[in-house]
């Protein structure tokens, strides 16, 4: 069951969809039930879209590299870009109760990813956001 | 990702097939405010088709429920599959949203207007 692999985008929202069926095609290779696949490329895509949003506001083409790692126990996946640093964990979840008119747009995507995976875990490091997703095998 | 769009009993239904992501959420996101700014209030989204939501594509749907504003508009989902489901139950819109199990019962839950 185990396997690595590693997938090298750039930073543009069209890699989203290549990426969501090399994961998918790593998942089934692997023996990873639908459900989990879905949830971790709906993660992987949330970490994706805010580097792609967010990491470059100089612009110009970027180098983004998602390693795959899965053992027996679980399954981590790891996101390194070379954007400006952010770290996802000091932003606060969204009030799922609130109405439609309160709610603010945005922040949603992290609160998925913290949902549907289970340890988020940050570093910057030699000048690099390195975003480490764990999703535990059951 | 492909949107189709229908009218029935002065409901607009917009069917959206394939993946609602961040490189094609700004696409139906023009549509839902083209269609509100000509005067349409009422909605059905249909996810029958539809394989993949992120983040970008629930809040394509916020941004529109907020442009109809507290009027008598309204926008609800249907035939939405297990996993795309759970997202929306994940982010709490299922309670914003109404979720049919098809369009006819969708359908059949709005008042008609002919």
């Amino acid at each position: 069951m185990d396997g690595q692999r590693a997938i090298v985008l750039t930073n543009q929202f069209t890699e989203l969809e290549r990426v969501a069926h090399e994961v998918e095609a790593f998942g089934e290779a692997h023996g990873l039930g639908a459900k989990s696949i879905f949830n971790v490329n709906l993660a992987l895509d949330e970490i994706l879209t805010n580097v792609i949003s967010y990491g470059y506001p100089e612009g110009g083409e970027h180098v983004i590299t998602v390693r795959l790692k899965l053992s027996a126990a679980e399954l981590v996946i790891e996101v390194e870009d070379d954007g400006r640093p952010f770290n996802p964990l000091g932003t606060a979840a969204p009030d799922t109760e609130q109405s439609p008119d309160e709610r603010p747009i945005g922040g949603l995507g992290l609160h998925l990813v913290r949902k549907v995976m289970d340890r988020l875990e940050y570093r910057r490091e030699h000048g690099k956001n390195i975003f480490i997703l764990t999703k535990v095998m059951r | 990702m492909e949107i189709t769009e229908e009218r029935r009993n002065g409901l607009v239904i917009l069917s959206v097939q394939g993946r609602l992501d961040a490189s094609n959420a700004g696409v139906l996101e023009s549509k839902f405010l083209t269609l509100i700014a000509g005067g349409d209030r009422r909605f059905v989204l249909d996810g029958a088709r539809l394989d993949y939501i992120s983040s970008a594509g629930l809040r394509v749907l916020l941004v529109a429920r907020k442009r109809l504003g507290p009027s008598d508009g309204v926008i609800v989902l249907c035939a939405l599959k297990e996993q795309i489901k759970e997202i929306f139950d994940i982010a709490g819109f299922s309670s914003i949203f109404s979720i049919y199990g098809t369009q006819d019962e969708a359908l059949a839950a709005q008042p008609g207007q002919m």
